[in-house]
């Protein structure tokens, strides 16, 4: 099932969060929303559902024009936050409502609901009562519920988010999985770069409102738009430095570095990735200088932040580095990795821009 | 893919355009019910309003409902009541006042404290010294009441026996009450009939040569009342984080002045709260006053209920009398309900 | 010297925060009980310079149940008519299905099974009553027309109060208006209420006497006919409460997981089905609650009685406080204080039931 957002937008009296959202999102594919809070990922989702009125434009869902019709005729299910279980029905009833409502004979929602239970792994639970389950367990019945709609579109709204870390890393790959063999079309709402990453098959950056780049989780990585998105995917983030484009070299206070761009822009902002550039000794030629401000040793790599300018600039090292704080020294970045962005606009600038 | 223009019509005026709003036949159901219940109402209280306008011509049927259209409006009861019954107006109007606010402001400070204590000290009463207490009480109340004996008297020796007992019997009996039991014992008091303890209390204030006084009624009121505030304000006390009091205490600052300084600020909309609603309770209050009271404490519900009798007819007089009465608590009313609003004294009648 | 009873002050401060309010309540609420528990079993008299207290014993209770004071009390007996039957079966199936669920459920205890008797047989006992009463023929004693205010007047309250709060937590523009205006009624001094009710149901001059008229009913006073006297009592009863438990639905219906409410939109279903599957479970404790301090409350009615209808027609609205009051006037103490412990017991053997029978088994159920 395709869900096409045509243009949508949302005001709450003079105040718009969502500006004009397009999107596709193919039969079968997992398309992840991320952005930071307030970004209005959340309420393009609850758009889609149904459970915020859209101010203009269209939602279709297979070529059907959903925008005016009730959430519960969209053929949708979703997963809230909170998971929204009934404190009251044990776990059997909570993923059995759906067909209570649809009036299914008993025994047939019986067996449909057996069916799921096993498919997450919730047959021996099926009596408790959700206030005696762990977070995991509750997230799993929420997900059966959605599951037992047999929707044409998973909508999932921040579900790993009141989980530990330890148990998030689990149900990420359970959800993919899951997701795959179902072949359900999802739309994943986060604000962890992470869970994007890992999750989806296409990844939509969205920044106050406004979508930023829509791609596949490696080009969103290693092919930023602008950036914000440069800034927010990527842990530790990428490193900025402003400074000057003299004919394809980056000129700063501190550095002076060839780049892979053949261009001369007075204002640009050089970023990198840490696990892209290497400490090299002080004084070296084309690269930035600075001195060793703290390291800290992660396990298999060492942290290093450095600082250039004032500024902090963070490098990935090997785990045997052990440099002294506040020696001198130069961070080298390959040409191909540099990346350069408009001071003003914030926009990538690639080869042909102006 | 359309349906016909007159199904979708149809259909639109039943089912809700919007998730969460109304269907436009349903918005009609609602506000119309909501509209009746909003004149039933504010229709008495409109009712009594324009009634102590009315000339007495004007009471007589056919009704007249509204001022300057079907009838003229005059001051004449008002002035009445005000100046020529002047001072039998105003007397129990500030009995009402006095009694009132005082009892108020004493309720608070000890059922607070009461509150207070019950949130963070744990209280194990013996069971035994209880029983022993109500025992000696017992005796003491049928000492003077069979016996005749003098009250002071019976008092005193009751309580030496109490104090004997509690050092010798007291320590036999091992069970312990808890802070539960105390704050039930304290917040069931409210399902006590006031009438019950109304006659001894009549008789204990007719020893002392009490009656018809601001004393007690104000007694009266805030023992009737206490209970309420230990109630509201306990739960507010335990919302209260304990790590301010213990940094407070570390600093080697005496429970009091914790007590006044740090806790009672926090709690502050509680006690607001709680002030009004008690403020409200003892405005309101008959039953008691009726018991304890003839002329010089009659408090205003006192002169209300009098004055039915003789001039109960007399529909502007009375109207007049209804509207000080009750144009207080009104306003206080309103004041109360922003607190409500916010959802202040309802987390106790939830628990 | 003033360091020193500072410090003694202090490490007194445990009992001195509690002891105002545990010395008042036993001065004003305590030993007044056990006093008028003496004057229950005696008979005052007043005699040459002043009065004599004469212990009698359970005569007093005696005249009430079965004396003089019978028909005040329990009211004029008459044979018992088909509802009579159908109150006692209720009752009946009640009793023992409570009985029966206690004795299954788990631990026994004697006191438990004492209370619950005690429960059990006042309960019943009522339901003769009144069944015995209530027919034609019969007359309703204050103790009846008690339960009869507490048990319609608190059903009829929670109805109207349930369904104005359903009604002001939908999405309606105006919202902190009802509000505001829904509760005032709660706090107008009840003496107010009362003569307020007075003019209103004046039939003859009051605002509602052409519609009266219209009907045909111009020649009927309500204040001369039992029934249509307590109903009179009954809807000034409930202007005042229905507030009270609009104001606590409303807060619990706004107070419900709005995440819960939607999943179950999504899941398909109506605004009834959600009401039932999702919002009720989760406000009938605070319904429970709401009720139990209603009835608490209801038993103790005395300004509408007194001032609206005096007790009248004859004794056919008085509420057992009224009664309790009028013996006081007429310095039949020890009858005033049998009624009062007569009040006193039915309202918390009745609160307590409601409580056990009712309120617990739901509080476990959820844990």
């Amino acid at each position: 099932m395709t869900v096409e957002l045509d243009h949508i937008s949302k005001s709450f009296g003079p105040l718009t969060v969502v500006h004009e959202l397009s999107l596709t999102v193919e039969p079968g594919e997992f398309m992840v929303l991320l952005g930071p809070s307030g970004c209005g990922k959340t309420t393009a989702l609850r758009m889609v559902a149904g459970l915020e009125s859209v101010t203009s434009g269209n939602i279709r869902i297979d070529g059907r024009d959903v925008t005016d019709v009730a959430p519960k005729n969209r053929n949708i299910a979703m997963v809230f936050q909170s998971y929204a279980l009934y404190p009251h029905m044990s776990v059997a009833e909570n993923i059995a409502y759906p067909l209570k409502i649809r009036r299914l004979p008993q025994a047939e929602i019986d067996r449909q609901v057996l069916e799921v239970a096993a498919q997450v792994q919730l047959e021996t639970l099926l009596k408790r009562f959700p206030r005696q389950l762990s977070g995991g367990q509750r997230q799993r019945v929420a997900l059966a519920r959605a599951i037992v709609r047999r929707p044409a579109v998973f909508l999932m709204d921040e579900p790993l988010s009141n989980l530990d870390a330890k148990l998030r890393g689990h149900m990420r790959a359970e959800l993919k999985h899951m997701q795959h063999e179902l072949g359900i079309t999802t739309i994943y709402v986060t604000h962890d770069q992470i869970e994007a990453m890992t999750l989806a098959h296409r990844v939509a950056v969205l920044n106050h409102g406004r979508l930023q780049q829509i791609d596949t989780p490696h080009r969103i990585y290693d092919d930023p738009a602008n950036i914000f998105v440069a800034g927010f995917v990527g842990s530790p983030p990428m490193n900025f430095v402003a400074g000057a484009l003299q004919n394809g070299r980056f000129e700063g206070p501190s550095v002076s570095l060839p780049t892979a761009l053949r261009l001369t822009k007075p204002g640009v902002q050089l970023g990198f990735r840490p696990e892209d550039c290497r400490i090299v000794g002080g004084g070296a030629a084309d690269c930035l200088s600075g001195t060793i401000y703290s390291s800290e040793l992660i396990g298999d790599h060492v942290l290093v932040t450095c600082r250039v300018d004032g500024q902090p600039i963070v490098v990935k090292a090997e785990k045997s580095f052990d440099q002294a704080m506040g020696a001198e020294i130069g961070i080298q970045i390959p040409a191909s990795r540099t990346n350069l962005f408009d001071l003003e606009s914030g926009a990538r600038l690639r080869s042909g821009s102006p | 893919m359309s349906a016909p223009q007159s199904v979708t019509a149809r259909k639109s005026f039943f089912e809700s355009r919007r998730f969460g709003e109304l269907a436009p036949l349903s918005k009609v159901v609602v506000y119309g019910l909501l509209l009746v219940w909003t004149v039933v109402v504010l229709f008495p209280l409109y009712w009594v309003l324009i009634t102590s306008f009315k000339l007495p011509i004007d009471v007589a049927y056919p009704p007249k409902y509204l001022p300057f259209i079907d009838y003229q409006p005059s001051l004449h009861a008002w002035r009445y009541i005000f100046v020529d019954l002047g001072n039998d107006t105003f007397r129990p109007y500030s009995n009402s006042l006095i009694v009132a606010s005082i009892s108020t402001l004493l309720a608070l400070t000890v059922g607070s404290m009461a509150a207070y204590a019950l949130s963070r000290i744990q209280y194990r009463p013996r069971l035994g010294s209880v029983v022993v207490f109500i025992l000696i009480l017992a005796a003491v109340v049928l000492a003077v009441a069979a016996g005749g004996v003098d009250w002071r008297l019976a008092v005193a020796v009751g309580l030496a026996i109490f104090l004997l007992a509690l050092r010798t019997l007291g320590r036999r009996f091992k069970r312990h009450l808890g802070n539960g039991d105390i704050l039930f014992w304290i917040i069931s008091q409210r399902i006590l009939p006031p009438v019950v303890a109304a006659i001894p209390i009549y008789v204990m204030f007719q020893k002392l040569g009490l009656l018809d006084t601001h004393v007690a009624l104000i007694a009266t009121y805030t023992t009737v009342n206490l209970p309420i505030v230990v109630w509201l304000m306990y739960d507010f006390f335990v919302a209260v984080p304990k790590d301010l009091e213990e940094s407070a205490q570390l600093d080697g600052a005496s429970r009091f002045r914790i007590f006044i300084g740090i806790v009672l600020p926090l709690a502050k909309p509680g006690l607001i709260a709680t002030g009004l609603l008690v403020l409200i309770l003892a405005w309101n209050e008959y039953l008691l006053a009726l018991f304890l009271s003839t002329v010089r404490a009659q408090t205003i519900p006192l002169l209300v209920a009098a004055q039915n009798a003789t001039r109960g007819p007399q529909w502007w007089y009375m109207s007049v009398l209804i509207i000080i009465m009750i144009a207080p608590v009104v306003a206080l009313t309103i004041a109360l309900q922003k607190y409500i609003a916010k959802g202040l004294l309802l987390g106790a009648v939830k628990g | 010297m003033k360091q020193r009873l500072a410090l003694w002050l202090d490490r007194q401060s445990d009992r001195l925060f509690i002891l105002p309010s545990v010395l008042m309540i036993l001065a004003f609420s305590i030993f007044p009980l056990l006093l008028s528990a003496y004057l229950a079993v005696s008979r005052f008299q007043l005699g040459l310079g002043g009065y004599q207290i004469r212990f009698v014993g359970l005569a007093n209770f005696a005249k009430l149940l079965f004396g003089s004071e019978q028909y005040h009390f329990l009211g004029v007996f008459a044979p018992v008519a088909w509802p009579g039957w159908l109150l006692l079966a209720l009752l009946a199936i009640l009793v023992l299905a409570s009985f029966r669920h206690y004795l299954r459920r788990g631990p026994v205890n004697a006191l438990g099974v004492v209370g619950r008797t005690i429960c059990v047989g006042l309960i019943f006992a009522l339901g003769l009553l009144i069944a015995t009463t209530a027919g034609l023929g019969g007359r309703l004693g204050s103790l009846s027309v008690t339960l009869l205010y507490v048990f319609l007047g608190v059903s009829t309250q929670f109805v109207i109060g349930l369904g104005l709060a359903m009604l002001c937590s939908q999405r309606i523009a105006g919202r902190s208006f009802f509000r505001v205006v829904f509760f005032l009624p709660l706090m107008v001094t009840p003496v107010g209420i009362a003569y307020m009710f007075r003019m209103l149901a004046d039939m003859t001059q009051g605002p509602l006497a052409p519609i009266w008229r219209w009907f045909g009913l111009g020649d009927l006073s309500w204040a001369a006919q039992a029934w249509s006297a307590r109903l009179v009592v009954m809807v000034g009863d409930s202007w005042q409460w229905i507030p009270f438990i609009f104001i606590v639905m409303l807060a619990a219906l706004e107070g419900q997981s709005t995440d819960q409410v939607e999943a179950a939109s999504l899941d398909g279903a109506s605004y009834w089905q959600i009401f039932r599957d999702i919002a009720w479970p989760e406000i009938a404790p605070t319904a429970a609650t709401v009720v139990l301090i209603r009835i608490i409350e209801a038993f103790k009615i005395i300004d509408l009685p007194n001032v609206l209808t005096n007790g009248g027609p004859g004794i056919a609205t008085e509420s057992l406080t009224l009664h309790s009051f009028i013996n006081w006037r007429t310095l039949d103490l020890g009858g005033s204080a049998a009624v009062a412990y007569m009040l006193l017991f039915v309202s918390t053997v009745l609160s307590a039931s409601f409580f056990n029978l009712l309120m617990q088994p739901l509080r476990r159920a959820r844990s």
